[in-house]
């Protein structure tokens, strides 16, 4: 489903990215992790193209992202994104937020996409606040409001982008079971985070990333009772110890 | 004291200038706010032919004085075979003088929009275009509301340019009355009026949105 072959990545003279290569099925769950400045962001940006590469090939859906052939707005739609901040529209509702994409990207009517949002509202567990402003809600709320908002698309992946690094710890565990459903109803998903715990718990698959490289790549059983690299050991000891 | 019966002998004649300065001006409002929007998009568009036109249309047109820009559409373009009256070279002149400084505002409020909302927009698979009419100038407006609302105060007073290519405004009125009468300074102090009665409500219009979008966040 996402497929990287030799990718690199620069931002002017400084290599983001070296060599990626990674394959990602559908229905995995991919969590990648590593310290911070390792990649791990970049790297899923470039798949919904919100960071071109520099070269190598890289497809998702079958379709190469850095051909000219490709529609990136089409693509796109069956891509949902999760932001660290949540990045919800604050002049508009939350059902507003959830519509806006469906209804002017997919052009479905506003009673079919309200319909569909209020079935993701109740699926992240807050129908009632369908009305509210993202001010008026906690940060948690607003990130279970931006996964409905990814959702509401309907798309074959979903990635996000550190999306618990954000909130208060009171409210991560909220975010966090919305993606456990998620990941069990067969979702798709590449995961950027520091919750191990997720990893260990969720993911079909640790991809582990240090200064633009994949450096190890496994199950998470084998990943955090085995590392095979150094580096990999020394992050875990620091992020699981404390 | 004023002398108020140049006010009352005259009326009509203020009254002509004054709805002729409030149209020019609804009109060239109207018109450099849809013309300042597309070049402050034009300007941080990704496109660098956009850039580069919206940059100097900017560049240029701001870097130059009002009333030049009036003469070339009063006294230029009828040697190109385009006759206007002062009225409509006044109001293209001051729609366009203004856009660059609207287009400039907007900018500068469309840049203090957080960058994550256009990545969310665009990564939902909206267009650039729409990603900007949707999220990111509602956004923008609130932002640019006060300097927009000096722009437009502005722009009824540079109106007054109209009284020197026979616009009909008020100031162009002024001066007639002036001169019929041979009164100077209470025919003056009456157009400083008229002006006022536009700006005043425009400048409190302006504080009253400012506190409204305030509310809604």
């Amino acid at each position: 489903m996402i497929s990287f072959k030799h990718v690199n990545k620069h931002f002017g003279d400084f290599q983001v990215l070296t060599d990626i290569n990674l394959e990602i099925k559908e229905g995995e769950v991919v969590v990648v992790v590593g310290p911070s400045g390792s990649g791990k962001s970049t790297l899923l940006r470039c798949i919904n193209r919100l960071e071109t590469i520099t070269d190598g090939e890289l497809m998702v859906n079958k379709k190469l992202l850095n051909s000219k052939d490709t529609n990136i707005n089409d693509l796109r739609k069956e891509i949902g994104m999760v932001f660290q901040h949540f990045n919800l529209y604050p002049h508009m509702t939350v059902l507003e937020n959830i519509t806006l994409a469906p209804r002017k990207a997919l052009g479905i009517s506003t009673a079919e996409a309200n319909e569909t949002a209020m079935f993701y509202l109740n699926k992240v567990g807050i129908p009632d606040k369908a009305d509210s402003y993202p001010s008026q809600l906690s940060g948690g709320q607003q990130q279970r409001v931006a996964i409905a908002r990814g959702l509401a698309l309907k798309p074959h992946i979903m990635l996000f982008d550190e999306p618990t690094s954000a909130l208060d710890p009171e409210m991560i565990g909220e975010v966090l079971d919305v993606m456990k459903t998620l990941a069990k109803d067969g979702m798709t998903m590449v995961v950027v985070t520091h919750e191990m715990g997720f990893a260990h718990e969720v993911a079909n698959r640790v991809v582990f990333m240090d200064h633009g490289r994949i450096l190890e790549e496994s199950e998470p059983a084998a990943f955090f009772s085995n590392p095979k690299e150094d580096r990999a050991r020394l992050f875990l000891s620091r992020v699981l110890n404390h | 004291m004023l002398d108020f019966s140049i006010l009352t002998n005259n009326i009509d004649t203020y009254l002509e200038g004054f709805l002729n300065t409030l149209k020019v001006s609804l009109l060239a409002l109207i018109l450099s706010f849809i013309l300042g929007v597309i070049i402050a998009v034009m300007r941080i568009s990704p496109m660098k032919v956009l850039q580069l036109a919206g940059t100097a249309f900017v560049e240029f047109i701001r870097n130059i004085p009002l009333i030049l820009i009036l003469f070339i559409f009063y006294y230029g373009l009828p040697s190109l075979g385009m006759e206007l009256s002062g009225f409509q070279a006044g109001t293209i002149a001051l729609s366009i003088y203004t856009a660059a400084f609207i287009a400039e505002a907007i900018r500068a409020g469309i840049l203090s929009v957080d960058k994550g909302q256009m990545e969310a927009g665009r990564s939902s698979g909206l267009t650039y275009i729409q990603t900007m009419r949707y999220i990111i100038l509602p956004q923008a407006i609130k932002i640019v509301i006060p300097p927009l609302g000096n722009q437009f105060i502005n722009l009824v007073k540079n109106s007054s340019i109209l009284g020197v290519v026979a616009g009909l405004d008020l100031m162009y009125f002024g001066d007639s009355i002036s001169s019929a009468t041979y009164v100077v300074f209470d025919v003056y102090i009456f157009v400083a009026l008229f002006y006022l009665i536009l700006t005043i409500p425009l400048s409190l219009f302006v504080g009253y949105l400012e506190r409204r979008l305030a509310v809604t966040g």
